[in-house]
C-alpha cells in the first residue's frame, strides 16, 4: 500500500519515465547497431536523426540500411516498407478504443510514435491500470523516440569512427525479426501458417527474382491463415489448432 | 535513380508517409467506430507470414534470389539460438545481444 501512494505522489513524467525505463534501455543496444548500419548505407548524421523519429520502427529502419547496401530501386524499399508497417493497422486499431474521444491532432501525434514495443507497454497499462491516461500513453511514446534516436545518432557517431563488419551487424535485423516471430507464434495455427511461409517465401523469391515475390507469400500465407482458421471455427470450432498456447513468461490478463 | 542525400531525404519522407497511413488511420477511423471481424482475423496473420519471409530471405536466399544454404550454418544455429533466448526470457535486447553474440563466436569458430 505504501507502494502505491508514494506512486501516486510522483510527478506524471516521472511516473511515465519509470514505466518506460525498461524499453528504453534495450533500445540502446539495438538503436546503436541500427545506427551504424544506416552510416554504412550512406545516411549523415542529421538524416539518422529524422528517419528515427518520423520512422520510428527498428524493422523499417533495419530495412532501409540493408536494401540501401544492395542497392536496391526507390519503390522497392517503399513498398518492402509498407507491407512492414502495415502491421501497426491491427496494433492501431486495437488501441482506438482507449482513445475514444481525444481530438485528431491527439490522435495524430499517438499514431506518429506507436511502435510494436511501446504499444505492448501501452496496451497492457490501459487493460490492467485504471489511472492509465492517454497522455501517459503518448508519454511513454515520446522516451522511447528520444532513447531511440539517440541510441542511432550514437550508432552513426561509431559507425563513422570504426570499421565493422556489417554482414554480422546485419544480423541484429534478423535476430530481431526471429524475436518479433516467436512473440506472435501464440497457437498451432501461428505455427502452421509459419511453416507454409517459409515454403511459399522461398517459391515466389525465386520465381519472381525480386523481394515482390516476398510481399506476394506474405499475402498467400496471411489469407490462408485467415480462410483456414475459418474453416477451424466453423467446422471443428474445438480443434486444438485454434488454442492459445500457455507462454513461459505468463500471460497478462486482457479484458 | 541514384542513391544520394536527396534521395536518401526523399526515401525517409515517403516512408514516413507508409510508416504514417497504417498507424494513423485505424486509430482515428476506429475511435468510434466497430472494427470489421474479417479485417481484425485476416491482419492476425501478417505479422508472422511477413517476419517469417524476411527471417528466409535474409538467410537462405542469396542476392541473386536463388536458394542456397551454404555457408550458412553458423546463421542458422544463431537464428535457433535466438529463438531459444526470445522463447524464455520474451526480451526483444536480450534476443538481438545474444544472436550478435552468437553469429560473430560461430562465424569465428565455423
Amino acid at each position: 500500500m505504501s507502494k502505491r501512494m508514494l506512486n501516486d505522489n510522483y510527478p506524471m513524467w516521472l511516473k511515465d519515465l519509470r514505466v518506460s525505463m525498461p524499453l528504453n534501455l534495450s533500445y540502446i543496444p539495438i538503436g546503436t547497431a541500427c545506427g551504424i548500419l544506416l552510416h554504412a548505407a550512406g545516411f549523415n548524421h542529421l538524416l539518422t536523426i529524422l528517419v528515427s523519429i518520423l520512422v520510428f520502427s527498428g524493422g523499417a529502419q533495419f530495412l532501409i540500411a540493408s536494401m540501401l547496401l544492395i542497392s536496391s530501386p526507390f519503390y522497392s524499399v517503399i513498398l518492402m516498407l509498407f507491407f512492414l508497417e502495415l502491421r501497426y493497422a491491427l496494433l492501431g486499431s486495437s488501441l482506438s478504443k482507449y482513445l475514444q474521444g481525444q481530438s485528431d491532432r491527439f490522435t495524430f501525434f499517438f499514431a506518429v510514435s506507436l511502435n510494436d514495443e511501446n504499444y505492448a507497454i501501452n496496451y497492457l497499462k490501459f487493460s490492467t491500470d485504471k489511472k492509465w491516461t492517454p497522455k501517459d500513453a503518448l508519454n511513454v511514446e515520446h522516451y522511447s523516440v528520444l532513447f531511440w534516436t539517440i541510441s542511432n545518432l550514437i550508432g552513426s557517431f561509431i559507425g563513422s569512427a570504426l570499421k565493422i563488419d556489417l554482414s554480422l551487424v546485419n544480423f541484429a535485423l534478423t535476430a530481431l525479426f526471429l524475436y518479433m516471430i516467436m512473440m506472435q507464434l501464440k497457437s498451432m495455427m501461428k505455427l502452421l501458417i509459419c511453416v507454409i511461409s517459409i515454403g511459399l517465401s522461398i517459391v515466389f523469391m525465386v520465381l519472381m527474382k525480386s523481394t515482390l515475390g516476398l510481399i506476394i507469400s506474405t499475402v498467400i500465407s496471411s489469407l490462408i491463415g485467415f480462410a483456414l482458421e475459418n474453416y477451424l471455427r466453423n467446422r471443428h470450432p474445438k480443434s486444438n489448432a485454434l488454442k492459445t498456447f500457455k507462454n513461459p513468461a505468463g500471460t497478462p490478463k486482457e479484458n | 535513380m541514384k542513391w544520394n542525400a536527396t534521395t536518401h531525404l526523399l526515401l525517409v519522407l515517403c516512408g514516413f508517409l507508409v510508416a504514417l497511413l497504417p498507424r494513423f488511420i485505424p486509430l482515428s477511423f476506429f475511435r468510434n467506430r466497430r472494427i470489421p471481424t474479417w479485417f481484425n482475423e485476416w491482419m492476425k496473420y501478417v505479422p508472422i507470414a511477413l517476419f517469417t519471409s524476411l527471417v528466409v530471405k535474409d538467410i537462405v536466399i542469396t542476392k541473386n534470389y536463388t536458394f542456397s544454404v551454404s555457408g550458412k550454418l553458423p546463421d542458422l544455429i544463431a537464428s535457433a539460438i535466438v529463438l531459444g533466448i526470445a522463447y524464455w526470457t520474451r526480451s526483444m535486447a536480450l534476443s538481438v545481444i545474444g544472436g550478435l553474440i552468437a553469429i560473430f563466436a560461430l562465424s569465428f569458430f565455423v
